[in-house]
């Protein structure tokens, strides 16, 4: 096949990746609405089939340039996603059990493909001599993969906000009711719901009602997973940045603003394992920074390259 | 704790107020830019500092108190931890009310099924202490480890930071094919030589002479495949000792010096007479403005200036001189120009007062242009009529040749067009103090991370003709996946104790 060939290849099945991984939303969260079993089924069906479509998409697009397929933004939010949903069906659905969060994992991802048709779509192209390393290669694919598992940790981390809010409401209200309905003790409904003393393990309380989410304990615990994952990526991937640039440009750390994002969105990450492991900041305000740090990943990831000039920005 | 978790979330946002304002360091123009379209707030910027933010004062006290705090916390964790390992793993009594607890019956008596578990414990790695027929063991002292060592890496990255900036230097030496550099602070580019806080000012004498430069685009895309400079390098006295070839991603390690290869640029060789005198003489660095979108940078033009101060009384001149180095580049506007081929230079006389001695701009409030013209390698201009005096003429621009019978008074002549390479030059003997420490903080990280403490307990107590085992766990991390291996071990001291003879309690 000719390179233009390969390229509209590799193009049409991004746009079938795409939309397979719109149904797979979709039957997830007919899943959570209906809880039928099937629905569920088909979930994990699509994402496989979107996933192996994305895959070859990006191995057809690395055939066509002749390169490894990591060198615009069209090609990292290809990458993004399939790396977000193996690390979705791998450590959700596989290792947790867990399948009723799919369709806020694959609102992610769409969301991130999405962009990339709207706003990155380039042809494959040659390299700049100065990204033509080896450290560029371990350093881009280690950026992609942390910012994937880390943004769908702090998607876990705005459910967990969200699921342990209601919690807290459904706790305080059966806290008026007299005598207090459950294990005859008074609840104390300040108290974060789910903690041990371990910080990251949770110990599922007595659930009140089981809703549509998972407990916010299992979530916060799934969310830590992630970040505390994706956070030794994260920083293994900018110092593979930071040896690129001693070579290329003779300085390993120049405050860049891709450089300078990178390094606030890792110190904001690290603040959240802190909190995670400080008393009084675990739960909700850990999760709040972690929220940041999502809010740091989006500017890291796409503000920096299309709006603030960098010597990175030749890369889109 | 909560300490350094707000220094942290502090640090991140002056980093947030480094990127977003415009930085000194790294884009002087544009912040020369924004304090004149805002007055009033580019001032409080400037006196907050905030067009420098990581070179400032608050910067490195944020900084300092973050790394005061973590030193204050890790000196007690380090020693408590180092006596911790050396420590026996202390003896539970109640182990039912264990996490993880199971008992059964096995066939050995209870001063051997112990020695035997505590074998079995032993070759699990775990450290294990025995006292009589009931054994204590404990493992994972890699997750504290893993911790310290991260957290003190960080310690070390400062250091190697601190000393290799503060007594190293940078800067960028722009040097011409077959030309000479030395490494000296004059020959640096003054606006981007950076001197560390505690440079004695002794740079190296090192030289390095640029034998050749090269480089090759592909002629599709106008992308650059390579560029690289073959380099002689001298030593301080100016003997040779070798030559090495810089190019990205390929520095040259030349004893301190590191020296990468950076950019490049055309330094057409150009000299002025006057009435057989000469008046200047030498290469011309010249520079490029950046593409605009969709054009490829090749195609632009590269400008430079010759200065000929009081060229007659009362009367400066300044030669503005434009170059196509491939002269095809001035007819086909937008041509990608990749080497030198028949190089054509427009230049324009202008005459007045020079104000500004720089060799890369000309400011023109007290000059005006008088003439100008073409100028091909190898010719000659008479300056004061425009015309071509020697050498060949530039048909192309219908630029004639000088009329017979005058001798030309002031000329310029065009003789090659070299390269000039732009190499970064610097020293930092940090560098390889922060590379350890990064791999340090990777290898601490993944450790504290995905490691976990946990202790396990054996008793044997006598019953019947074998002994009751009653073991205990904990997992202080990771509880899920220690279940699993604590069911192995389990099995293990079972079997290597004869086999279970039954289970006496179930585990809840
Ligand atoms: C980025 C990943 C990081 C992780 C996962 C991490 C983890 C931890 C943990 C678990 C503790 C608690 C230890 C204990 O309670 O005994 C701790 C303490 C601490 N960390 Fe970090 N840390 C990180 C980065 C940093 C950085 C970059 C700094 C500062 C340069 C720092 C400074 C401190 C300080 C000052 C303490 C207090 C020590 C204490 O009270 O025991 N940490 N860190």
């Amino acid at each position: 096949m000719s390179t233009d060939e390969l390229a509209r290849w590799s193009r049409d099945l991004f746009t079938v990746a795409l939309f397979v991984y719109i149904a797979a939303m979709l039957a997830s969260f007919a899943f959570v609405a209906f809880r039928r079993r099937s629905m569920a089924r088909l979930s994990t069906v699509l994402g496989v089939v979107g996933l192996t479509a994305n895959v070859v998409s990006i191995v057809l697009r690395a055939a066509a340039a002749g390169r490894t397929p990591w060198g615009n933004m069209y090609e990292y939010s290809s990458m993004l996603a399939a790396m977000a949903v193996a690390a979705y069906l791998i450590g959700v659905e596989w290792r947790s059990k867990i399948r009723t969060l799919g369709g806020f994992a694959y609102a992610f991802v769409v969301f991130s493909m999405a962009m990339a048709v709207l706003f990155f779509y380039v042809g494959p192209q040659d390299l700049l001599p100065a990204l033509n390393s080896y450290w560029r290669q371990i350093h881009v694919t280690s950026m992609i993969t942390a910012t994937s598992v880390l943004g769908l940790g702090c998607v876990f981390t705005i459910l967990f906000l969200i699921k342990e809010r209601s919690e807290r409401r459904q706790v305080s209200m059966l806290a008026q009711q007299d005598p207090p309905p459950i294990m005859g003790g008074a609840i104390d409904a300040d108290a974060p719901p789910d903690f041990a003393p371990g910080a990251d393990e949770p110990v599922l309380g007595p659930s009140v009602r089981r809703g549509v989410l998972p407990a916010s304990g299992v979530l916060d615990h799934l969310a830590y997973r992630f970040i505390a994952l994706g956070f030794p990526i994260w920083t293994f991937g900018t110092i593979c940045g930071a040896i690129w640039a001693q070579g290329a440009w003779g300085r390993y750390w120049g405050w860049d603003p891709k450089e300078t994002w990178s390094f606030i969105t890792w110190t904001i990450f690290a603040g959240y394992l802190h909190a995670r492991a400080t008393a009084g900041w675990r739960g909700r305000r850990a999760a709040v920074i972690a929220l940041v740090g999502f809010g740091s990943l989006f500017v890291t990831y796409y503000a920096v390259n299309l709006w603030i000039a960098s010597i990175h920005s030749y890369a889109t | 704790m909560r300490t350094a978790l707000i220094l942290l979330l502090l640090l991140a946002l002056a980093s947030a107020a480094g990127s977003l304002i415009p930085q000194f360091p790294n884009s002087p123009e544009r912040v020369a830019q924004f304090l004149s379209t805002h007055s009033v707030l580019g001032e409080v910027y400037r006196r907050a500092g905030l067009f420098d933010v990581f070179g400032t004062w608050w910067f490195g006290f944020i900084t300092a108190l973050l790394f005061t705090s973590l030193i204050a916390c890790l000196l007690p964790r380090s020693r408590a931890h180092l006596r911790a390992i050396r420590q026996r793993p202390v003896h539970a009594r109640e182990l039912d009310a264990l996490p993880l607890h199971r008992e059964m019956l096995v066939a050995a008596p209870p001063e051997v099924a112990a020695r035997t578990a505590a074998r079995v414990l032993r070759r699990r790695r775990f450290r294990v202490a025995t006292e009589g027929a009931s054994v204590a063991a404990e493992k994972g002292a890699l997750r504290e480890a893993g911790s310290l060592i991260f957290h003190w890496a960080f310690v070390l990255l400062l250091v190697g930071v601190i000393v290799g900036k503060g007594t190293g230097y940078s800067g960028r030496a722009a040097i011409v094919e077959g030309q000479t550099w030395t490494d000296a602070r004059l020959n640096y580019d003054a606006t981007r030589l950076r001197l560390g806080r505690y440079f004695d000012g002794d740079f190296s004498g090192l030289g390095l002479r640029l034998i050749d430069y090269r480089d090759a685009f592909d002629p599709e895309t106008a992308l650059p495949l390579y560029f690289e400079s073959e380099l002689e390098l001298l030593d301080a006295s100016g003997a040779p000792v070798g030559t090495a070839v810089a190019s990205v991603n390929h520095p040259v390690a030349f004893e301190q010096l590191r020296v990468y290869q950076y950019g490049f640029g055309w330094a057409p060789v150009v000299s002025a007479a006057k009435d057989g005198q000469v008046l200047a003489d030498g290469p011309v660095l010249m520079s490029q403005q950046t593409a605009p979108e969709g054009r490829s940078q090749l195609a632009q033009t590269w400008h430079g200036f010759v200065k000929l101060p009081q060229v007659r009384p009362e009367v400066d001149m300044a030669v503005e001189l434009e170059l196509w180095p491939d002269g095809r580049g001035f007819l086909f506007e937008g041509m990608p120009m990749f080497d030198a081929n028949a190089p054509l230079i427009r230049y324009q006389v202008w005459e007045g007062r020079l104000l500004d001695p720089s060799k890369a701009s000309l400011d023109t409030r007290f000059m005006r242009v008088v003439r100008g013209g073409f100028l091909w390698e190898g010719s000659t201009v008479d300056l004061d009529r425009a015309c071509i005096a020697a050498g060949p003429a530039a048909t192309v621009t219908a630029q004639a040749g000088c009329p017979g019978g005058v001798e030309p008074s002031l000329t310029l002549t065009f003789d090659s067009l070299p390269h000039y390479s732009v190499l970064q030059v610097g020293k930092d003997i940090g560098v390889p103090v922060v590379l350890a420490a990064a791999i340090l903080i990777v290898v601490g990280l993944l450790a504290a991370l995905y490691t976990s403490r946990r202790k396990l307990w054996v008793r044997a107590e006598p019953a019947g003709e074998g002994s009751r085992l009653i073991v205990g766990g904990l997992a202080l991390q990771r509880r899920s996946q220690f279940q699993t291996e604590f069911d192995r071990t389990v099995d293990a001291l079972v079997a290597a104790s004869g086999g279970s003879v039954r289970e006496a309690v179930a585990a809840p």
